[in-house]
């Protein structure tokens, strides 16, 4: 222990001995830090924007259906959303958020098109709480009221209907007496999503129109709640499921399942990639170290003939490549840290927007750094670093010091 | 079909003989026109050419009315067509596909699409019955020609009517013989036009025997639908506007 200054500023003065390739496998491993925690967190912003736009879109946290609504989503299978021990059951200090809709399959045409949609039928103000529509009205407006007669439909189905704001279309449904039910509305206002999907699939009337049009007065096909934070999603959907045991009630991640799947795969490849990242970084120290050693080899022979041990070699050694992985690692975060921070939004991703709308993502997407994948990266670094290096520092403390010395 | 849209024209026709433009004078007589044809019975034979600029395709039917509420359509030929049909009963349809030996409910969704590839969409065939209470008529002309009277009238959808037209108008004779049908988009762009020609006189009603539908803007794409036969006030058998009957041609 004594000897620790000693074999610190042995390392650090070595560290320097060849300043150019020091800095060469230096910007190397920067390199790899930063393609870690920068992936990192990219991936993570897109996994948790993806969550929250699926949360936006319609989905909630948590949905309350009729027991057979999700396999066959007709108008029959509704339920009472007024009835007050139900609404009893919503008022839980975790639920910050809920909105009852009508929410049936139906066409639209317009003079020239048809298509076939999903017809919702919102409360304007408890909807604006929970989804994306309020903020995606691109023309027109956003309901005022329950009163109002107008139609919400996304600028691509417009396009693809070849009418536009202002214009009158039909709506064709069910109703709840199995007959068809059909309604002329005039377009009040256009949204714009980033995915063309739900442009396509969903037009907006109110829930006072529908009741008109399909007869439904008080029925309710789905119920979105928004709970106070992710975490107590859970317990809130248990809570209610108990108290409700004639509806069918699921939380996010067994109504999207596909986006629990995505953010479940994002978070898992993270440890892949890390690995394959520091794979091709262990080569660069592995090669350095060795280098170095050979260079010193003569160095390493006479330290032995003075009577060092070969375990104050090995640790010396071991020291250098702290030193380095530290210094790598300590740049390579503060130039993580910079590039998220002059990002600010994110990263505009807008070349690619076609595909990005295909897979319904947005065109900017964030980077978020957790502190638990911060500490993941600079773990792998570090404990793998000094692994690989062992094989070098090893070997180099193996040495013969007759043979060293030597050697020219 | 276009028997059953004539039948209806012929009632907004009547308009014709409301010389009072008041829309409600004129809605209470286009009400008593139904009411004229709730009666009526119809056979014909006709013969609907499909025209497209590259092919054409003809198609020879019969057709069974009662009313405005019920009609059957059968075809005879082609071979490859014949016994398929079309069944309409208020406002539901049905369709009977031979090849498939399956009788299909038309769906709403299908509505706007066309029937039997023709440019009358199904739409055009089953709804017409709502022509009271969806629209606003007025007479916005009257001319003499051939010493027939002959009057224009426009018809605007109410706001919330389940009619995607901004405007139709219909040019109809005093005798209830109509002569134009345009479909107007809500800009006011004409989007088709149904025309009808060969004006005969049959079982004391002057009736017009060809009818075409163009769409707008592209002359060498229509249907044509001409009646080579009819006969006015036929008793039908009870069991002629049934899926079985339908399905299974006499």
């Amino acid at each position: 222990m004594r000897s620790l200054p000693l074999i610190t500023s042995l390392a650090w003065r070595n560290l320097w001995r060849n300043k150019r390739r020091t800095m060469v496998i230096l910007f190397a491993m920067v390199l790899g830090v930063w393609a870690m925690i920068v992936t990192a967190a990219f991936m993570r912003g897109m996994a948790i924007q993806m969550l929250d736009d699926t949360v936006n879109n319609l989905t909630g946290h948590i949905q309350i259906h009729h027991k057979n609504y999700l396999d066959d989503p007709v108008i029959e299978n509704s339920f009472f959303g007024n009835d007050t021990a139900l609404l009893n059951t919503l008022k839980l200090p975790d639920i910050i958020h809920w909105s009852s809709r009508i929410r049936v399959p139906a066409v639209i045409s317009s003079e020239r098109e048809t298509r076939g949609v999903v017809l919702l039928a919102i409360e304007p103000e408890a909807e604006a709480n929970i989804s994306f529509l309020k903020n995606a009205i691109t023309e027109g407006q956003y309901f005022s009221s329950n009163d109002e007669n107008g139609i919400i439909i996304g600028k691509k189905l417009a396009q693809n209907l070849e009418t536009r704001l202002g214009k009158r279309v039909v709506v064709m449904s069910q109703n709840t007496k199995n007959e068809i039910a059909d309604s002329g509305y005039r377009i009040s206002g256009i949204y714009d999503t980033s995915g063309e999907g739900m442009e396509t699939d969903f037009i907006f009337i109110t829930k006072r129109a529908a009741e008109q049009l399909l007869d439904s007065t008080g029925l309710s096909s789905e119920i979105a709640v928004i709970t106070r934070s992710l975490d107590t999603v859970l317990s809130v959907q248990k809570n209610l499921a108990a108290k409700n045991p004639e509806l069918d009630i699921q939380d996010w991640s067994s109504l999207q399942p596909y986006t629990k799947l995505v953010v479940e795969m994002y978070s898992d490849f993270q440890y892949v990639w890390h690995l394959i990242v520091f794979l091709a970084m262990s080569f660069g120290i592995i090669n350095t170290l060795l280098m170095t050693i050979y260079e010193r080899t003569r160095e390493f022979g006479l330290f032995q003939a003075l009577g060092l041990k070969p375990g104050f070699i090995l640790v010396q050694v071991w020291t250098e490549a702290l030193f380095m992985l530290t210094i790598a690692l300590f740049i390579g975060n503060f130039v993580s840290w910079l590039t998220v921070m002059t990002t600010g939004d994110g990263i505009d991703v807008s070349a690619f927007s076609q595909g990005m709308e295909l897979a319904q993502m947005s065109n900017i997407i964030p980077f978020v750094i957790l502190f638990e994948d911060l500490l993941l990266a600079n773990i792998i670094v570090i404990a793998l670093g000094l692994l690989t290096s062992l094989y070098p520092a090893w070997k180099a403390s193996q040495l013969v010091p007759a043979d060293a010395i030597t050697r020219i | 079909m276009p028997q059953r849209a004539m039948l209806i024209l012929l009632i907004l026709l009547s308009l014709s003989l409301s010389a009072p433009v008041q829309a409600e004078s004129a809605k209470q007589l286009i009400r008593q026109a139904i009411d004229n044809y709730r009666g009526i019975t119809s056979y014909s034979e006709a013969t609907m050419t499909i025209h497209r600029p590259d092919w054409e395709r003809v198609m020879s039917m019969q057709a069974w009315t009662e009313g405005l509420d019920k009609s059957l359509v059968r075809i005879t030929a082609p071979k490859k067509d014949k016994n398929g049909g079309t069944l309409l009963i208020a406002d539901k349809m049905w369709s009977y596909a031979p090849k498939i030996n399956r009788v299909i409910k038309i769906p709403a969704s299908m509505s706007n699409q066309s029937w039997m590839g023709s440019d009358f969409s199904n739409n055009d065939i089953a709804r017409a019955d709502d022509i009271i209470d969806n629209y606003t008529h007025r007479i916005i002309d009257s001319r003499l020609q051939d010493r027939v009277k002959i009057f224009t009238i426009e018809s605007v959808p109410h706001e919330n009517a389940p009619v995607v037209w901004g405007k139709e108008i219909v040019t109809v004779t005093e005798d209830h013989v109509f002569l134009r049908h345009e479909f107007y988009d809500q800009d006011n762009i004409l989007i088709k036009t149904l025309t009808a020609d060969e004006i005969k006189l049959i079982d004391g009603k002057r009736i017009s025997l060809r009818q075409r539908m163009q769409k707008n803007g592209r002359d060498n794409e229509w249907t044509e639908f001409y009646t080579t036969l009819i006969k006015f006030n036929i008793k039908h058998d009870k069991n002629t506007f049934t899926l079985a009957n339908l399905r299974n041609p006499g």
